[in-house]
């Protein structure tokens, strides 16, 4: 999987939960997902959670506590894929 | 020195999350401080509470004598999760359960708190208060890196065989009902990570309080119910914690199911 088509799909699952459409419009790697995007925190796990559904990985707490960004997010998906 | 004694009945507390030198001094500082002005500031808490705001424990001798069986019984860490109505709920929370004088000879049980920084230790009087009456202030949604550091201090703790008091919904209940779609992630991830750490639900509600507030009513008299709780999981990491979280949430809704059938 590129990581454009992991992007893509990052996107997809965190839209949901978006608050802030507009920074939605214009995400980037460095969209911060709780501060720009307006996730609610405790959703952040779901979100996490998605991930390991859709990409068939297992993210443990720590793992993910360095994700902020979209771009972080995108980072650990491709560690975990590779 | 109780937190000493309750480490030597949990032998296999070790130091599950290392914490850097400095921080776990600064606990070690923090608590023992905390410890000889106890005197001052619990007692000072309890006539704020019992004189000052006239609040009342219903059956509290019942509720006191329960709650010490079961940490003399268990001897180990407690993660106490209740229900949120109030500022003041870890306050009132902490009398009813241990009362000023047993606390002074118990210390290890006097729950850590986690305060919202904003409300408790944005200036320095208040987070002087705060460093003295065992809380780490956190500010709720922050980045992911400062609550991460705050919840290992937690482990950390625990793992020493202390208390812990942390509520499991994200803040205060805005609808005055314990909201079963408000789950704090991090109790969870705190009792996945301390082996043999106890769950104790509780659930704490004035007769006077309607929805959530600031404080309870001056004079409120308040109903106090507590569950030891095994949360159970078939799955690991992130999902695991989770299951727990949610659980949690769960026995607290029933608990206020078994409250307001009572009325």
């Amino acid at each position: 999987m590129t990581r454009d088509e992991i992007f893509a799909k990052v996107v997809e699952i965190v839209k949901p939960y978006v608050k802030n459409e507009d920074a939605l419009a214009a995400v980037a790697d460095d969209t911060n997902i709780l501060e720009d995007l307006k996730v609610n925190s405790a959703r952040l796990v779901d979100i996490i959670l998605n991930f390991e559904d859709e990409f068939d990985i297992e993210v443990e707490d720590e793992d993910a506590d360095a994700v902020n960004t979209v771009g972080d997010a995108v980072a650990l998906i491709q560690e975990k894929l590779s | 020195m109780p937190w000493r004694s309750s480490r030597r009945s949990f032998p296999e507390a070790r130091f599950l999350t290392r914490l850097p030198f400095r921080t776990r001094a600064a606990h070690a500082v923090q608590r023992e401080v905390g410890r000889l002005a106890a005197l001052f500031w619990v007692l000072t808490i309890v006539f704020i509470l019992r004189v000052l705001m006239r609040y009342r424990i219903r059956d509290v001798a019942r509720v006191r004598t329960r709650y010490r069986a079961l940490v003399k019984e268990k001897g180990r860490p407690f993660l106490i999760c209740p229900n949120h109505l109030t500022m003041m709920d870890s306050a009132v929370i902490a009398w009813a359960l241990g009362g000023s004088w047993w606390y002074l000879f118990h210390y290890s049980r006097m729950p850590w708190n986690l305060p919202e920084y904003n409300n408790f230790a944005s200036q320095w009087p208040a987070r002087l208060g705060a460093w003295l009456t065992k809380c780490i202030p956190v500010i709720r949604g922050g980045r992911r890196e400062d609550v991460s550091r705050v919840i290992k201090r937690v482990q950390h703790l625990l793992s020493r065989g202390e208390t812990a008091l942390i509520f499991p919904e994200a803040g205060r209940s805005r609808s005055g009902r314990v909201e079963a779609d408000s789950v704090a992630h991090a109790v969870g991830r705190i009792l996945t990570s301390v082996p043999g750490c106890q769950l104790l639900c509780v659930y704490l509600r004035g007769d006077r309080q309607h929805t959530w507030s600031t404080v309870p009513a001056r004079g409120d008299s308040f109903y106090i119910d507590f569950e030891l709780v095994e949360p159970q999981s078939d799955h690991s990491g992130m999902r695991r914690s989770r299951d727990f979280s949610q659980q949690i949430i769960d026995r607290l809704v029933g608990m206020e199911k078994k409250y307001f059938a009572g009325r």
